[in-house]
């Protein structure tokens, strides 16, 4: 069942993309990670060109943040503070980015310079967390206990600008929440992902939040990122497709609701050393896409607008005649659908909490 | 130093799992490695 892509200019299978982005969005909400990094590849291998994928992705990501961003403001495990300065290293960092991915659009690169950063991180990521993965393994099989301190002091710490954050309970420097989001919103910028792999054992590890408020500025930071990201894409390269967007964004929200509710009830640290060998074998299958197959020439086959049906054709016309309103109108959307679909989730929680107590 | 060079037979045979995953990461990063030098010359 192929449906034509206006702006992509390819046909892709629909029911591949709604599962395939219904199984990562299972797969974020069991292991609290973005999933941008395994979409994107994904959508590479069902034959979108890699600057739709990345440009596309982050939209995704910007619904499903604002869905589970909004989720954590209802429940209040936000630290706005911390996440606004990250926002501000993000900014930076996205702007950044996206000049460099000019760059190397100019110069013919983009697409092996995309292919290398995702196999290099899915290698790392991968390599970590089967290392990880293992280790806890072992440990629990030899019923080990570590003690872990409680908070430790870099050199990063005690730079100027000293501030205190009264949610997560520390006082350090204003710079290191800005120098983190700087890096994460370069990759998100380059790679089209939302930079969570980054954030949250640089949140644990270097600015040394409470765990519980983690997940909720993460993903409130993911939302700023991710609209620079779309907004800067769909204005300089016209590549946001909203027919994609709208089958990887409600794949992947049923996804991840899915996938946080069996959270809830499955020991995760087998299936985290699964998930290391997935990102370990999507790498080897970029590696050999990059380096062994054989690379044909597609040609793009020139499309008459008016061949196309009617949703396809405005939104051709309107990515092509106004930029501007067509990116506000993609983060809207996304927007949109990502908080539709956390008041859809509550609406359904209090359901079932007054359902059962009255059972009880 | 060479109490640990003695040692590795036995120890490799005692842990063949993680042996066997340190050899299987160890060509995997040996084989994107090569593979960007090659595709960069």
């Amino acid at each position: 069942m192929d449906v034509f892509l206006p702006i992509a200019e390819v046909s892709v299978n629909i029911v591949a993309i709604f599962s395939l982005s219904a199984v990562v969005g299972i797969l974020s909400g069991l292991f609290g990670v973005g999933g941008g990094f395994l979409m994107t590849p994904f959508l590479i291998f069902l034959g979108v060109p890699p600057t739709y994928a990345v440009a596309n992705e982050a939209n995704n990501i910007l619904a499903t943040s604002v869905s589970g961003s909004t989720t954590h403001y209802l429940k209040d495990t936000l630290d706005y503070k911390m996440g606004l300065m990250i926002v501000i290293g993000g900014a930076i960092g996205t702007l950044i980015g996206i000049w460099t991915f000019t760059y190397f659009k100019g110069i013919g690169k983009i697409d092996i310079v995309i292919s290398l950063a995702y196999m290099y991180i899915l290698a790392i990521i991968g390599t970590a967390m089967l290392v990880e993965g293992l280790g806890e393994i072992d440990k629990a099989r030899k019923k080990i206990i570590t003690k872990k301190k409680l908070h430790v002091h870099y050199w990063i710490h005690g730079l100027p600008l000293r501030m205190r954050f009264q949610k997560s309970k520390l006082y350090e420097s204003a710079f290191t929440p800005i120098i983190i989001g700087l890096f994460v919103g370069f990759i998100a910028a380059i790679m089209g992902i939302g930079g969570a792999f980054i954030l949250v054992p640089a949140m644990i590890y270097i600015i040394g939040m409470p765990t519980r408020l983690i997940p909720g500025t993460s993903l409130f930071v993911t939302i700023f990122v991710s609209v620079i990201v779309t907004f800067l894409h769909a204005f300089n390269y016209g590549s946001i497709d909203l027919i994609l967007v709208f089958m990887l964004v409600t794949g992947s929200i049923i996804g991840v609701q899915v996938g946080q509710k069996l959270g809830e009830s499955v020991d995760s640290t087998g299936l985290k050393t699964l998930l290391a060998l997935l990102l370990l074998i999507v790498g080897i299958a970029i590696a050999y896409d990059t380096f062994f197959a054989e690379h044909t020439t597609q040609e793009i086959a020139k499309i008459d607008t008016n061949d196309l049906n009617k949703l396809s054709m405005f939104i051709k016309k309107l990515s092509v005649e106004v930029p501007t309103l067509y990116g506000l109108f993609s983060i809207v959307f996304a927007v949109s659908l990502g908080v539709a679909a956390a008041f859809i989730r509550r609406f359904f929680s209090n359901l079932r909490k007054k359902y059962f107590k009255k059972a009880a | 130093m060479p109490e640990i060079i003695k040692n590795l037979p036995n120890e490799i045979k005692k842990n063949k799992l993680k042996t066997g995953i340190f050899i299987g990461l160890s060509a995997y990063w040996g084989l994107i490695l090569i593979g960007t030098f090659l595709s960069v010359r």
